[in-house]
């Protein structure tokens, strides 16, 4: 599905990103996790040719996304508010979105009919515009906008971030079966490893912008990851008191 | 704190993406500036002989008192169109420790720097030192001096409150412009009210009373009052606007558009982001305050309603929204032109949605002037030739340089702080549009042959019209190297 070869971007002399090489199959489902600033959005944005990379390319299906517009047939994303327009009510928004892949109105409220629970009452025809939502809300469009365009490819990040956590619990569940049902290859990066690990079969962990870890989901990936995130602080300092105290 | 204010603001100039454009911009300016003060102070230094040239059966301090006040209603208007609104984006400092009333004056002082108020004073300071000293005292020179100055302060902050107020609500503007219109026909029109007898009947007496120079600056300060309460009020706007406008917001639908495809759709849109944005509408309203630009030239002896001034009438009033709504494109979508490039659109319908709301509203502002056909036929044709031109050349140039523009507009940001573009900068950007038909017109006009400069303008523009898809690829060529920074331009908060 998705192939990256020796992709760089730097900013300043700094490497944000590096990956030489990944490859991720139609079907799988991967997360991303890593902190503030471990390049997760900006590969997100080379994927989706959004900035240039300085080196290497990315590819869709084989086709490379650079200069190509092929790839927008299939591919879902939603990465922040930037990629709504907020002066649209979310239902012209998503009848906007419809049309653009030659679905009718009424064809878009049927499917919409069907996230009833998701959008919780606080979507549709409230009139309002998507800039008078708040974050979460703007979130379950972006998401639903996302849904809407029956990918093969979805790519979100931070999704959990704004939303409650009813929206939270929905929305794996609905992550979830479109990969286990739908075979729909989905991307999504998130802070909360707890969510990460239940969504996700595959997990990859970025520091720097290098994937440093690329594991396949089990049982004892929680308690990894959380090593890796937190615990060395927590043991770094008492080993250092220790010592001091037994010199 | 108006220092750190001063260096904040000198930062966010220095390192914005549009640094390079904006300092070209401010260079062309000053030196128009400079030429224009050059041009007042000489004409400031000989106005008594230009007084005694034009109002010979007069004394020359009668006539002299008489045009200051005429000089200050038009300085007024002038201001309208082109004085800039001092900016800050305040929303960082209001939740630190810092006085509103500190914030609220650096913006209501900053104005005060603007070569507006110098013009006055270089224009009467001369003739008041020269006559008014030697004929009278110093003290009335004096007196005369400080009421210019209070009748100075006075324009500056009612003009920005205008504006201000304008930015709300762009009836304000046309409101107000109409009113001081009104005020000059009645004089010179109508004849109901004589503005030289009002100016002499106050000026005339500060001669015998130097004290009454303190009238114009009570209402200096008055205005300047006015202004600071209504910054200060204005400063929580954010939160009461969104909670105030509960107003059910329903969705609308052009069905005519969605014949045009998914290029119709982005021209639905983009009319709704005209409609539904304070800022964009105010550019709308604006249009329409210049289709009365007809009325204040056509007819009139001289050059004014000659027809090669038709031609720059006609091009306003037909394209001045393709001028004013299309010099910040794409900057409009800033706030969502990631979702714009990750989306199922293909970049040449996108242009193609452009050209199609250019014509859209193009058609419906030469349909507004159709009425000037009291003008005689002639005038109504130069209007369609114009509208070619609009439709056809001046879109692609406008695309061609929204192509080169990475500047930000934050659209859901309220209006009543975002005032970039209202100025006379603006309309230096809008040169190379407005000299372009000359360049065509003028030579054949030179000598005798406009019909035959008028049919070339037409026919430019039709072949223009003709060959879009031709100028669409080579925009959307000319896009595809420049995508990227215009991008990040876009998400450069």
């Amino acid at each position: 599905m998705i192939e990256i070869k020796d992709l760089k971007k730097i900013y300043n002399g700094v490497t944000v990103v590096n990956v030489p090489h990944l490859e991720i199959k139609k079907g799988e489902s991967i997360g991303l996790v890593g902190n503030n600033g471990a390049g997760k959005t900006t590969l997100f944005r080379m994927m989706l040719d959004l900035i240039r990379p300085e080196r290497g390319e990315v590819l869709i299906n084989g086709e490379l996304v650079a200069g190509h517009e092929n790839w927008k047939n299939f591919t879902a994303s939603y990465l922040d508010e930037g990629f709504l327009i907020d002066y649209l009510t979310p239902e012209e928004y998503f009848y906007f979105i419809g049309g653009l892949h030659q679905q009718s109105p009424a064809h878009v409220d049927d499917f919409l009919s069907g996230l009833t629970d998701f959008f919780n009452g606080e979507i549709l025809k409230r009139g309002k515009y998507i800039r008078d939502l708040s974050k979460g809300n703007q979130c379950k469009v972006g998401v639903a906008s996302c849904l809407l365009q029956n990918p093969q490819l979805l790519m979100l990040d931070e999704p959990f971030a704004n939303i409650d956590p009813s929206t939270q619990f929905r929305l794996k569940n609905i992550v979830k079966d479109l990969n286990k049902n739908k075979g729909v290859t989905t991307l999504i990066s998130s802070h909360d490893l707890n969510h990460i690990t239940d969504v996700c079969d595959r997990i990859l962990l970025m520091e720097k912008g290098v994937i440093i870890k690329d594991i396949a989901t089990s049982s004892s990936t929680l308690s990894e990851l959380e090593n890796y995130f937190g615990v060395e602080q927590a043991f770094a300092a008492p080993v250092k008191i220790d010592e001091e105290e037994n010199h | 704190m108006t220092s750190t204010f001063i260096r904040h603001e000198l930062k966010a100039f220095w390192r914005s993406k549009n640094t390079g454009k904006s300092i070209v911009i401010r260079v062309v300016m000053s030196l128009l500036i400079l030429y224009l003060l050059v041009n007042i102070f000489v004409l400031g230094f000989f106005l008594d002989v230009v007084l005694g040239k034009v109002f010979p059966k007069d004394d020359l301090v009668i006539s002299f008192c008489g045009i200051i006040l005429l000089y200050f209603l038009s300085d007024l208007f002038m201001r309208l169109q082109l004085q800039e609104l001092p900016t800050l984006r305040v929303q960082p400092y209001l939740q630190l420790p810092v006085k509103r009333n500190a914030l609220v004056r650096y913006l209501t002082f900053t104005s005060l720097f603007s070569v507006f108020n110098l013009w006055p004073f270089m224009l009467f300071v001369p003739f008041i030192l020269k006559i008014i000293s030697a004929d009278y005292s110093s003290i009335t020179a004096l007196a005369f001096i400080v009421s210019l100055l209070g009748f100075t302060v006075f324009n500056n902050y009612l003009a920005l409150y205008i504006k201000r107020k304008s930015n709300l609500n762009g009836w304000v503007f046309l409101i107000a412009a109409g009113v001081i219109i009104l005020i000059g026909l009645s004089d010179f029109y109508f004849h109901f009210i004589s503005i030289r007898k009002i100016s002499y009947s106050f000026f005339g007496h500060l001669t015998t009373q130097p004290a009454l120079a303190l009238l114009p600056v009570a209402f200096g300060g008055l205005m300047y009052y006015l202004n600071f309460l209504f910054l200060k009020s204005n400063l929580y706007l954010e939160e009461l606007g969104s909670r105030k406008d509960i107003k059910y917001k329903s969705s609308t639908e052009y069905p005519l558009l969605s014949r045009f495809g998914s290029a119709g759709d982005l021209a639905a849109n983009e009319i709704k982001l005209v409609l539904r944005n304070k800022r964009s509408k105010s550019a709308l309203i604006m249009g329409l305050f210049f289709l009365f630009y007809g009325l204040l030239f056509y007819g009139k002896p001289g050059p004014a309603g000659s027809d090669g001034f038709k031609v720059f009438i006609g091009m306003f009033m037909t394209g001045i929204f393709i001028i004013n709504y299309g010099q910040f494109m794409f900057s409009w979508q800033a706030s969502h032109f990631d979702g714009l490039l990750v989306s199922k659109i293909k970049f040449t319908d996108f242009l193609k949605g452009k050209y199609l709301l250019f014509t859209i509203i193009s058609t419906g502002f030469f349909v507004l002037t159709t009425p000037y056909i009291y003008f005689g036929w002639k005038t109504l044709l130069i209007h369609f030739v114009m509208y070619l031109w609009n439709i056809g050349v001046n879109t692609t140039m406008v695309l061609f340089f929204a192509n080169r523009n990475y500047k930000r507009i934050d659209l859901s940001k309220g209006a009543a702080f975002n005032w970039e573009g209202v100025s006379g900068n603006q309309w230096i950007l809008s040169l190379p549009l407005i000299i372009t038909p000359y360049v065509i017109y003028w030579p054949f006009a030179f000598f005798g042959h406009a019909d035959i400069g008028l049919t070339l303008l037409a026919i430019t523009g039709l072949i223009f019209i003709f060959t879009r898809s031709f100028w669409i690829k080579k925009l959307e060529a000319d896009f595809y190297t420049k995508r990227y920074t215009i991008a990040e331009g876009f998400r450069n908060k």
